[in-house]
Order: C-alpha cells, then structure tokens, then sequence
C-alpha cells in the first residue's frame, strides 16, 4: 500500500480479497500518510466485501493523522464493531471531531430518498465557506447525480448499498501541482456493475465487449440500461461538469477504470472487484489577484 | 400524496395560474432526484388538468438554486412530453425562469426527448425556447410570437410558404404545446385555421 490511499491504490488489495475463501484478513494500512474520499469509500466497500468472507478481519493503521481522519470521516462508526484494529479508538474519540474541509464524513445510504438531505447539507456548508452559488450547484449535482445512479444500480449481494464521502482541500490534490482548491466527491456502491447494466439494452451489444468499452459508452449522453427516453443523462452531465472546471470523472467497474478530462478520456484495466466506484474532481479556481502596475 | 394546499395557483378570473416550484413542500431550493421531481410533477399535473380548455400553467423555478438533471427529467422532461402526448388536451406549459445555469439540465432533459418548452422571465414578459426545436419550426414560432395571433393564410404569406406546408408546421408546434391553434370559419363556407401564442 502506498502513501496515498486512493482508488487506485487499493487495487491489490481488491485483487487479493477476490480470493479470501474464509481465513483471516489482516490489511496492513501502515504505510498509509494520506486518505481521499474515493480511498475512503474504497475501503469500505472492500471491507463490506470481506467481512462476510473471511472469519476475521483486521485493519492495521499507523502514526496518529490517519487513524484520527479516519475517525473524523465516521469510519469507526461504521466499522468499529466489525473489523479489528490496532487503534485504541476510544482515545480519538476524545479529540475535537471539527474538521473544516469536511463536507460529508462517509456516509451509507440505501435509497434515493436519503440524498437530498445529504446535498442540503453539503449545499449549507459549502455556502458558509464562500463558495458561489454556481460552484454550489456543480458539486452538489455531480453528488445526488452519482449517488442516484449508486441508489439505483447498487443493490448488491451483500446488501450494503453505497458509501459516499466529500471532503474539500484548500490547494489541488489531483494532478500537476497548481495554484487553487479541489473539491473530491466519492461512491463506492457493491452492485452489479455498469457492463451488466448496460447490457441489458440490447443496444449497446457493440459497446459492452469489455468493462472499459461500458464504462466509456455509459458516460455518453441518454446512454443507459433501460432505454427509457430521458434517462442517461446524469453521469455524462457530471464528465461536463468536472471537464469545464478542469478536472476529471473516474469510473472503476468490474475490470475497468476510465477517467474523463475535458479533453479526452484514459483507460486501463485493473483487477476486477465487484461493483461501481466513483471519483469526480472539482478544482475550484481562484480569484486572479489584480496585477500589480508597472 | 401531495395536497395542493402547498402550491400556490393563483386561478383568480383572469390571473394567470402560477405553480412555485420552490413554494411547496418539495424540497425548497434543492431540487435533486427522481423522487423528487416525480412528487413535483405530480402536483403540477394536478394543477395543469385542473385548468379550463385552452389554459396556460406558468412553472415558476425562479427560486430554486439547484436542479439537477435527474429531477429536471423527471418533473419537466416528463410532463412536457405527456402535454406533447396530448395526455392534458390543449393545456398548456410556460416556465418562468431567467437566462441562467438551472436552464442546462432542463435543456438537456427536453434535447434528449426532442421537446421543448415556452420560457418567459417573468409572466407577460417576451418568450422564449428552451429544448430542441428544428430552426424551420422555430422560425414559424418566431413568427406566430411576434404576431400574437394571426391566420394560415398571412402566415404563409409572411413565411413565403403554401398553406398546406405552414399548416403543417403550425399544427407540429400546437401539438408540442407551443401555440394555440384554433379553426375558425371562413365565408363562404370555408374554414381556415388561425394561431396563437400561449405566452
């Protein structure tokens, strides 16, 4: 596991879960310096996966930062009487839970009628720390939209539905090192995936050989597993969002990542792991500071 | 079930009906999922199927900061194609809402389903489009917009086209409930169709 605990990270670890067969688990997160929402809800679809296949499983943190954040972003909470860990985490709980760039601890949700509530909150948020109402709406539609689509398309064997996260940074995490603040918003849902939902539409056939091929197809307009008019609109909405304020969408399902920039799209394979993640970035551009005179 | 004690339509004799969408109990100024906009579209096809023949509902978005595409289908994207469908007989949709981002996801939603729908900033003000409507239709309603009202025959002669050729985009544009069209008689004996603008 590297510093960094992100989406792609996790790949071995989401390949090496693949084939726990009941013995125990212990993930070594000790390397772990710095935690992002998709990491975080990563994780917790990974742990959802492997805590009913394997007969205990262990999570091992180290230094104090990551243990503490993770506590912060509710993960405890969600996990703490499920998995084991080498954290004493009645300690963290002492500490003071504010956390400023925190617009959603990780969150776990069933059904569409939990996200507007969700989006309210992050909209009030977001307002008090002086964000535009334009970058208000950006994020919170690229969030009910994703969580819609987890709501509806994750129902998932093992019944645990969808995991989300959003925490805002005040410089750019993802990418060139720039000038400005980044907003991260993540899903991570335990459902069939999008290349058997879109496979379902006949039309499609051509477009679902593989999972990459689904996921670059399920991020176009009016694409969607039904066929319905109207429906499939979400998601390519959300690539143009993330596009034109210069960032990214990312859809990891099945065997397939794909990340959409304004400008093109990148694929690659990856162990394959049930379910949909979903990674959106949203660089929020400063103000240019007036130019001095001559 | 939403009562409609929580929308305001004003339906005094003359006034025009006016549903604020952000007035009820939807989900204020956060206007996100299906859910949602089913639950809206409800309540506003309650109030469209309660106006007389030949009446106008003005959709008032104007106070709601966000709609994401989800809801914009399901409450706008939905109900535009059943008034297009002829589910609400020539009862007809006007938004009320100003040249701003809220208008991309309804956009969005009525180019997917090739509609579209009349959009004034305010009630009386100069209409306009929002959706997909081919320029040759567009630029009859320009025309029947800018006219008020106004016959086949001086349509065709404004749009330097035969009467049936007018006629036929005409009737597209009333069955898309973007104008009123009404057949009137003609002496002697004849009839002859004549249009209107709905907003």
């Amino acid at each position: 596991m590297s510093g960094v605990l992100t989406l792609g990270s996790l790949d071995p670890a989401l390949a090496a879960a693949t084939r726990v067969k009941g013995e125990p688990v212990v993930l070594d997160l000790r390397s772990v310096k710095f935690v992002e929402p998709a990491g975080i809800c990563g994780l917790a679809a990974l742990l959802e996966f492997l805590i009913p296949r394997s007969e205990e499983v262990s999570v091992a943190l180290s230094g104090r930062d990551v243990p503490a954040y993770l506590e912060r972003m509710n993960f405890f909470q969600l996990f703490g009487d499920r998995v084991k860990t080498n954290v004493d985490v009645a300690s963290l709980e002492e500490r003071q839970r504010h956390n400023p760039g925190t617009l959603q601890e990780l969150v776990n949700f069933h059904t569409e009628v939990e996200i507007p509530g969700v989006v309210t909150r992050i909209s009030e948020i977001l307002e008090n720390r002086g964000y535009r109402l334009r970058e208000r709406v950006a994020i919170c539609s690229t969030l009910s939209e994703i969580c819609a689509n987890a709501a509806e398309h994750g129902a998932s064997e093992d019944g645990f539905g969808a995991f989300a996260a959003v925490q805002a940074y005040n410089h750019i995490v993802s990418g060139a090192r720039r000038r400005g603040e980044e907003v991260l918003v993540a899903i991570a849902d335990g459902g069939v995936g999008i290349r058997e939902t879109l496979s379902q539409n006949e039309k499609y056939a051509e477009h679902t050989t593989t999972d990459n091929d689904a996921l670059r197809c399920a991020m176009m307009m009016g694409v969607s597993g039904t066929g319905e008019l109207g429906r499939g609109g979400g998601l390519a909405l959300v690539a143009q969002i993330s596009g034109r304020a210069g960032g990214s969408l990312s859809l990891r399902s099945g065997a397939g990542r794909v990340t959409a920039y304004h400008d093109r799209k990148n694929s690659r394979t990856v162990p394959e792991f049930p379910g949909t993640f979903v990674r959106v970035s949203l660089p929020r551009k400063l103000e240019t500071p007036p130019q001095e005179g001559p | 079930m939403i009562s409609l004690n929580t929308v305001r339509i004003d339906s005094v004799a003359e006034a025009p009906a006016v549903f604020e969408v952000a007035g009820g109990d939807f989900g204020g100024k956060l206007m996100v999922t299906r859910g949602t906009g089913r639950a809206v579209r409800e309540a506003l096809a309650e109030a469209l199927e309660a106006l007389p023949k030949g009446g106008v509902l003005y959709v008032d978005t104007r106070g709601v900061e966000l709609m994401d595409y989800s809801f914009a289908d399901e409450a706008l994207g939905v109900l535009v194609s059943r008034v297009a469908g002829g589910e609400y007989g020539e009862r007809y949709l006007v938004l009320i809402e100003e040249d701003r981002d809220l208008l991309e996801n309804v956009e969005a939603s009525l180019r997917q389903r090739s509609l579209a729908i009349t959009r004034v900033d305010e009630v009386g003000g100069e209409p306009s489009i929002v959706g997909d409507l081919p320029s040759h239709l567009a630029d009859t309603l320009r025309a029947i917009m800018d006219a008020g009202s106004i016959t086949n025959a001086d349509l065709a002669k404004k749009l330097d086209l035969n009467h049936t050729a007018c006629n036929n985009r005409a009737t597209r544009l009333s069955k898309l409930g973007l104008i009123h069209r009404k057949i009137e008689t003609a002496a002697p004996g004849g009839r002859q169709y004549s249009y209107e603008r709905i907003a």
